[in-house]
């Protein structure tokens, strides 16, 4: 035996995981931006595209702003951790499906076919950050000038959560898609409405004070408000943010528990 | 009394495992949660039942049998890529499975890329794979074409490159299902004489093969299974006169 299979299999459990979850993460990265010329700028391309449509529609068709200016800012602090969250969970319904033959071909830890969804599109999603920084300055040419606040530290835990939630949702859904085909049309589905019932073109502060305790059950809600508290720390919502909490690690919880009960015959059926 | 085990060992006991006999038989949410212990349902069955047996480190298994009757789910079961439902199979040391052996490529990378990727995968680190990057395309012959996307090359030049990436695992236990039909005769040869070196090595092999030529070559021992039950463990030669006396040409 030589001595660099003894040292192999002195790894920690941790330190095998960590570096399977790096391979896997660059590898699709690295495949993302070598089969496209514009690479980078497509992660960046689709937020801004659907940034500049819903500015368009609130401030120059209807000719007011929800009341946050500037609000290409405030939309952009939702929809870019928003592409995060649909993008990764949307990749989990064909997370087994798409990789079926490398999963049939090594032992790596199996949540790794979920984790790396969620880590790639959240380096994408970091990566994107400098896009509202742009935006931040040119808003200080303009009347309504953004201003950066002490509580943008509130990134941080946002960023955390959001991972919770977002691993949490993709180990209940990636297995389940497996056995039932159709939940992929509905998760997307499912998506859709979550954009538009998740405070992202407006904040949780417009939405009649009766809805507010029932818009808050979505932990995105939370999550975003941490995000925007940044540039508007009156979004800080203190209630949304403990609901997202509880609820985040509770959707882990679950998500760990499907996963285990489900995978030895998620294995056998891929 | 598991660090005492040495590597290389494989120990199954009374192992089992069932499917479904199509995919459209219906599933419930029950059955997806009920774990192990359920009962057989109709629409399923057991393609492999009550299978024991021992291996020591260095021993060389061949298995036969016909098509469909559970071979390349019991390489399976060894590889740890599915796990049984009912008994154990325990497996000391890493694997290096020769089974679906071009799955881990990507078409959109380069061989490079490709080698490193599934390398790592399989527990190597970057230094050790450094080390025997030129071994690995100078076995597998394609030393041109190491910056060429994967989808540009031959099926035969997947098959080579993935071969001489999964054989330079410093695994204790190697499987080895039928991959080497593919290839000519002269990259086969080579494969065989690596495998030797290998075996030579003092690694455990588990070889399926239809091929009694090669499974005389390689294997001591063989394992015949029909129907999804171990029929014979016993020497290769008995086992292989044992397959022709029953399904004979």
């Amino acid at each position: 035996m030589t001595s660099a299979a003894l040292s192999r299999r002195d790894w920690s459990p941790f330190t095998r995981y960590r570096r399977s979850l790096w391979l896997l993460t660059t590898r699709d990265l690295k495949v993302r931006y070598s089969t496209s010329f514009l690479g980078y700028f497509w992660s960046i391309l689709d937020p801004l595209v659907m940034a500049g449509i819903y500015w368009f529609v609130f401030t120059v068709v209807f000719g007011r702003g929800v009341g946050h200016e500037p609000y290409i800012v405030f939309l952009l602090a939702g929809l870019l951790p928003w592409m995060w969250f649909t993008g990764a969970v949307s990749d989990c319904t064909r997370a087994f499906t798409r990789e079926a033959k490398l999963i049939r071909s090594t032992t790596i830890p199996r949540t790794i076919w979920v984790t790396r969804l969620v880590l790639s599109k959240g380096i994408e999603f970091v990566a994107s950050i400098p896009v509202i920084a742009v935006f931040a300055i040119a808003t200080l040419w303009s009347t309504t000038p953004a201003h950066l606040h002490w509580q943008a530290v509130f990134v941080i835990p946002a960023i955390l959560l959001q991972t919770v939630l977002t691993v949490g949702i993709g180990l209940i859904v990636a297995p389940l898609v497996v056995f039932f085909r159709d939940l992929e049309r509905a998760v997307k589905l499912v998506l859709r409405f979550m954009f538009y019932a998740s405070p992202i073109i407006y904040g949780l502060g417009d939405l009649p004070e009766q809805l507010r305790p029932i818009a808050a059950i979505n932990p995105l809600a939370g999550i975003f408000s941490m995000y925007r508290a940044a540039f508007f720390p009156q979004e800080l919502d203190l209630f949304a943010i403990l609901m997202s909490v509880g609820i985040s690690f509770a959707l882990l919880a679950i998500g760990i528990a499907i996963f285990r009960r489900t995978i030895r015959t998620v294995l056998k059926e891929i | 009394m598991t660090t005492q085990t040495p590597d290389g060992t494989i120990r199954v006991t009374g192992s089992g495992i069932r499917f479904k006999r199509n995919r459209a038989s219906r599933r419930s949410f029950k059955d997806l949660f009920a774990g192990r212990t359920r009962r057989t349902r109709p629409g399923e069955f057991w393609a492999l039942r009550n299978v024991d047996f021992e291996v020591a480190p260095g021993e060389a298994i061949g298995v036969v049998g016909r098509n469909g009757q559970g071979k390349s789910t019991l390489l399976k079961l060894v590889a740890q890529v599915i796990y049984p439902d009912e008994g154990a199979v325990e497996v000391h040391g890493g694997v290096a499975p020769l089974i679906e052996i071009t799955g881990g490529f990507v078409n959109d990378l380069s061989v490079r890329d490709n080698v490193y990727l599934t390398a790592g995968l399989h527990g190597m680190t970057k230094h050790e794979i450094d080390q025997r990057f030129d071994e690995i395309i100078g076995f597998a012959e394609i030393a041109d074409f190491v910056d060429t996307p994967y989808k540009h090359l031959s099926s035969g030049m997947k098959v080579r490159i993935a071969f001489a990436v999964i054989s330079r695992l410093e695994e204790p236990i190697i499987l080895v299902d039928e991959v080497l039909a593919v290839g000519d005769k002269a990259f086969r040869e080579k494969c065989y004489t690596r495998i030797e070196e290998l075996l030579a090595g003092g690694r455990t092999l588990f070889f399926v093969s239809h091929n009694e030529r090669d499974l005389l070559r390689f294997c001591k021992r063989g394992l015949y299974l029909d129907k999804g039950a171990l029929v014979l463990d016993a020497p290769i030669g008995e086992v292989v006169d044992r397959y022709n006396a029953d399904y004979g040409v």
